[in-house]
């Protein structure tokens, strides 16, 4: 074996079986240390400085912007905005897509044309749906408001209404990505095997006793994915509030995202202040999915 | 016998109730590009239109760069998914069928990657792009995105999927293991690249704040990130605003209705577990 190598040129040594993988993933590599791992560095030392955009020499600072956000009442203010979207957006997506997964999963004609057009927001741009949402939500002009008004007797302008815009932006949002879980829980429970229903129905289960003791235990890792994914994305919540409301009135629908991106990108663009905030929500994340993280799999592992 | 009909019926009622509110905007919506501006902002509103006309859909192009856009959108999520589909390809088959030293820790390094919100990334990423001078190009907005964790580890759980034979027969032939990939595994993966290619063309086809951070002039922006600055910086006109808004989903929806199947696909997989 040891002389079979030596008899390998160089080249043929490095494109051997054991090291040719290099080469294939070195260029996902390069991008992915490049363009994620050292930004995201990078941007935990930027959280210590004054950086703005004309990237003249930062000073450092310290901690002087963590302080500066735990006494900015804005930042609270977009936290608690962020905090409630979660609060309701994800229970709210992901029950429903569980309801509508658990009857949609078998092929019939109706379930396969429901699946299909509740997928079709899915591929729609965030910008053109906030298009279209303005006009059926506008005041002068909106299909919605002339409806309510027929009970109310006068037009509200929905999306500029303190009460209202927070559950309109949810409601946008889910009806906008609902059909994304449905996809994935859809196809999880189709994977589940046939012979387990099989089993339970000559055994007598009835059918709310099947969804609990075989659909739901077995398309646990699946929600627990799923639901991971959908917090994550929730808390960095910014395209639908952006294209609607613009983080208005007053502040009230403003995200965290949208108070780092104002912070960064518009007069005077503190690019350093703007990095603490994003450290701060990774960190709220980072937390949150480890607890829940650690959470389900406790409860998965209880169930079976 | 009575629950399973009284839950069929609330399953035909609600979903019905659902296609509503997702057909019924955008019927309207369709409808009201061929409508005029006074029939848009008519009060009371109705839903059709006085006279029909095509004003709308030829007046967009000067109100919006329009045109521009949807090359730039073109380019740009075209060749990211085509870059991409390549590159994770190569590495998610070197992850599933190729032996070399540290393979799990990079691996779990890369899927660990995908917890990583874009937000805390983007300022960092703005200024290294900013500092290479390729801010506001095709090749900033392209580079970043010519690889993903997601699309690696896609990649990666098909080619476990696939006989492992095939490649050892090709091997013991003497053939060299790029060889094996381009010849072997690439035309086999055919269903999987055109599965990811049409994932990774719809995310970045819609994506906002990353092309929105990333161009500054106008004739660098996509439909999405162009389109929601016109329409913020209150382009009066309702009816192109509606127009550009329908002109830049239909290819996305065009696809769709041809290549449903790669679509759902596209979505499943990202419900299994690593």
């Amino acid at each position: 074996m040891g002389e079979r190598k030596h008899s390998l040129t160089f080249v043929q040594r490095w494109f051997h079986k054991n090291r040719v993988g290099y080469f294939f993933i070195l260029p996902s590599c390069i991008i992915i240390l490049v363009f994620t791992l050292v930004p995201l560095l990078v941007s935990f030392v930027l959280s210590l400085t004054n950086l703005d955009i004309f990237l003249a020499m930062p000073d450092f600072t310290g901690l002087d912007n963590l302080r500066r956000s735990l006494a900015d009442e804005r930042f609270w203010n977009a936290m608690k905005n962020t905090m409630a979207y979660v609060a309701l957006s994800v229970p709210v997506q992901m029950l429903l897509s569980l309801l509508l997964a658990y009857w949609l999963s078998k092929p019939t004609r109706f379930n396969k044309i429901c699946r299909s057009v509740f997928y079709v927001p899915v591929l729609c741009s965030f910008t053109a749906i906030g298009i279209l949402f303005n006009l059926i939500l506008n005041s002068t002009v909106g299909y919605i408001p002339y409806v309510i008004s027929w009970f109310t007797g006068e037009t509200m302008a929905l999306l500029s209404d303190v009460r209202f815009a927070m559950p309109i932006i949810i409601f946008i949002s889910v009806w906008k990505s609902f059909g994304r879980t449905l996809i994935i829980l859809v196809s999880g429970i189709n994977d589940i095997p046939l012979t387990l229903y099989e089993a339970a129905s000559i055994d007598g289960a009835s059918p709310g006793q099947q969804f609990f003791r075989i659909t739901f235990p077995n398309l646990l890792p699946t929600i627990n994915f799923t639901l991971l994914t959908t917090l994550i994305g929730a808390f960095q919540v910014f395209d639908v509030v952006y294209v609607t409301t613009g983080g208005g009135p007053l502040n009230s629908t403003e995200t965290i995202v949208q108070y780092i991106y104002y912070r960064g990108f518009s007069m005077p663009y503190e690019l350093g202040y703007a990095s603490t905030m994003a450290v701060e929500l990774f960190l709220v994340i980072a937390v949150l999915v480890l607890i829940f993280k650690g959470f389900l799999e406790r409860r998965i592992r209880q169930i079976y | 016998m009575k629950t399973i009909t009284a839950s069929k019926v609330a399953k035909v009622l609600v979903c019905m109730v659902i296609l509503l509110l997702i057909v019924l905007p955008f019927a309207w919506m369709i409808v009201s590009t061929f409508k005029l501006q006074k029939d848009i902002i008519k009060w009371p509103p109705t839903f059709w239109p006085k006279t029909w006309t095509l004003n709308s859909y030829i007046s967009v192009w000067d109100r919006i760069p329009l045109a521009r856009y949807m090359t730039n959108t073109v380019i740009f999520a075209g060749l990211v998914a085509l870059f991409s589909a390549f590159l994770d390809s190569l590495a998610g088959y070197a992850f599933a069928r190729l032996d070399f030293r540290g393979k799990e820790i990079i691996f779990n390094i890369i899927l660990l990657t995908m917890l990583v919100p874009f937000q805390i990334v983007m300022i960092p990423l703005y200024i290294e792009l900013n500092l290479l001078g390729i801010l506001n190009t095709f090749v900033g907005l392209i580079l970043p995105r010519i690889t993903s964790a997601y699309g690696i580890f896609f990649m990666r759980s098909f080619f476990t999927g696939l006989p492992p034979d095939l490649a050892e027969a090709a091997r013991i032939d003497g053939m060299g293991e790029f060889g094996i990939f381009t010849r072997i595994m690439l035309p086999l993966c055919k269903p999987a690249y055109i599965t990811f290619f049409i994932f990774c063309l719809t995310s970045n086809w819609n994506d906002l704040i990353y092309p929105l951070m990333m161009t500054s002039s106008t004739n660098m922006r996509t439909l999405s990130a162009g389109l929601a600055t016109f329409v913020g910086e209150g382009v009066r006109e309702t009816g192109p605003a509606l127009a550009g808004a329908l002109i830049s989903l239909l290819p996305l929806f065009v696809l769709y209705c041809f290549a449903q199947k790669y679509f759902v696909e596209g979505i499943a997989v990202s419900g299994m577990k690593g």
